[in-house]
């Protein structure tokens, strides 16, 4: 009678059980399958070949992306935002909801409507000709030109949303303060409105840059086959059976620059703050 | 002067504005106007056809990648909306348990992780376990994907919930389930039904985890995709974009309304 006393207590927890179990079983678990499949055999026999220039090169690529991807996003969200929040008065939420309703599509779809616009017989390049601002069709695909478009034509809704959740925390009477008391507005952006929107930036920075690390169907598809990045190559190894353990090593690889990058982002970011401050 | 100069002002700052709804829209808008050219893509505007759309509709792939995603991700709906109202459930009587919380932030890792990664791990460890890959592996992963949206979400609205609802509840003799289904629920609706739309959204148009366990047997809207674009430019490919363009921004907008209108009764 006691046993039956005690799980009737206990009913609410192990109401929740199967959600942590599902939660340790298909995510920690699998994490760690990697880091099992990649230091089988050898030690770091199959790391090796990934400290080769070469692969370094695919890195620092998926790094440059990623990092640039992340800065185009900010300078072009951040003034958006800016014009959203505090100009655009009853457009306000038409205008941002317009900015995040492409974005719930399939972003293949995204990719192949841009196929139509930097064709060499596409929209750009028609425009483009026909205002006579170039002669002959420019080759826009496969080129750093079209993967960053794509890049920061998906990503750009992750920058704003943070950044348009910080902007409406932000009393619009500071910014009015420090204007009466003489600054100017580039002053008043600089020393107000920038510190105060910091958790914006930073969160909007890292939804952008981690995920853009990773990508592989964009720089795939609208590079070429000249811009092999950190996702192309680790899919390549893992759906292989004979190369998946050096496809998880090279996943552990870059998860650690990516953590690396990130740490240093993140300092470089709060020391910029504390230096202003 | 001055109004010379705000008025540039204001024509400078229209222009960039539009200018960054043009790069949001004309991709968009060419790859609609394209899927009712009579002519294939490099030819320029002739006229008004529907044939593409028969096309698409007498394309019975398409139907079967379509009805492959919307099983998946209508089951990965249920299942982290289930999951989540379970931890919800559990947390409503052990608030103060601190193994719990931190069993709470770990489904916030679930965002952080890049989704190759989470991928890779998947594929993995079904491999190391010998599951066959197919729709249950697609769904088990869309899940885990899911329950990162859906547990911050629930249980953040649930954490801003009244608790004195339910002592009062308690109080006055309903049981723990009555108190559940009756107070918390209805309560966490809004909150539910969005959350449910965001996974199934998410899950729909998920292309890396359908990428790494899908295996050969099955095939996802996203996948099909993938290898329409590796062939080419298709005017029924244009059709179908713009069928699915019209409903997620149907979805888009529910989702929206019922966030909104939420918020609005409060």
């Amino acid at each position: 009678m006691q046993f039956f006393d005690y799980i009737k207590k206990e009913i609410p927890f192990i109401v929740g059980v199967p959600a942590l179990v599902w939660q340790v079983l298909f995510f920690v678990i699998p994490l760690f399958c990697i880091v099992g499949l990649a230091f089988t055999g050898k030690p770091f026999e199959y790391f090796a070949p990934f400290f080769d220039p070469v692969f370094g090169a695919v890195l620092v690529r998926s790094l440059i992306m990623a990092l640039s991807n992340g800065l185009l996003c900010l300078s072009i969200a951040y003034p958006l935002t800016y014009f959203l929040a505090f100009k655009a008065g009853r457009l306000r939420i038409p205008g941002l909801f317009l900015l995040i309703v492409p974005f719930w599509t399939n972003f293949l779809l995204h990719i192949y409507a841009w196929f139509f616009v930097l064709e060499k017989n596409g929209f750009l390049n028609t425009l483009l000709l026909s205002a006579g601002i170039i002669c002959e069709p420019l080759n826009l695909l496969n080129s750093w030109f079209s993967v960053m478009v794509m890049m920061v034509y998906y990503y750009m809704p992750f920058m704003i949303l943070p950044l348009y959740a910080q902007f409406e925390k932000f009393d619009k009477r500071l910014f009015e303060a420090s204007l009466d008391l003489g600054a100017s507005w580039l002053q008043t952006i600089w020393y107000v409105l920038i510190p105060a929107t910091m958790p914006g930036i930073i969160s909007g920075f890292f939804l952008v840059f981690v995920p853009s690390f990773g990508e592989f169907a964009i720089p795939e598809l609208m590079g070429g086959d000249k811009f092999l990045c950190v996702g192309s190559l680790v899919s390549y190894c893992v759906l292989s059976a004979e190369t998946a353990s050096y496809g998880a090593a090279f996943t552990i690889l870059c998860s650690c620059v990516l953590i690396i990058a990130s740490v240093t982002i993140y300092w470089l970011l709060s020391q910029a703050i504390k230096v202003r401050a | 002067m001055i109004s010379f100069k705000n008025s540039i002002k204001k024509i400078v700052t229209f222009c960039a504005v539009a200018f960054v709804y043009l790069f949001f829209y004309i991709p968009l808008a060419v790859l609609v106007t394209f899927s009712f050219n009579s002519m294939p893509f490099p030819s320029p505007w002739t006229s008004f056809t529907l044939m593409w759309y028969q096309e698409l509709f007498s394309t019975p792939y398409v139907w079967y990648a379509l009805w492959n995603s919307f099983i998946i991700a209508i089951c990965a709906t249920f299942l982290s909306l289930a999951l989540s109202l379970a931890l919800v459930y559990m947390r409503l009587f052990r608030r103060k348990s601190s193994m719990v919380e931190s069993f709470f932030s770990l489904f916030y890792v679930n965002l952080i992780v890049p989704e190759v990664v989470l991928g890779v791990g998947l594929l993995t460890f079904f491999v190391l376990c010998s599951v066959p890959l197919g729709l249950m592996t697609l769904i088990v992963a869309h899940t885990v994907l899911g329950l990162g949206f859906a547990v911050p979400l629930i249980n953040g609205r649930f954490a801003e919930l009244d608790i004195r609802l339910v002592e009062a509840s308690l109080d006055l003799g309903a049981t723990v389930h009555q108190t559940f289904f009756s107070i918390i629920v209805p309560l966490l609706r809004p909150t539910i039904i969005a959350a449910g739309l965001l996974v199934f959204i998410i899950s729909f148009d998920d292309f890396v985890l359908s990428y790494f366990c899908s295996g050969t047997s099955v095939q996802t809207l996203s996948l099909y995709l993938l290898s329409m674009l590796r062939t080419g430019i298709s005017p029924t490919m244009n059709a179908l974009s713009t069928l699915l363009l019209l409903l997620s921004s149907i979805l888009v907008f529910v989702f929206c309304w019922t966030t909104f209108s939420s918020k609005a009764q409060e």
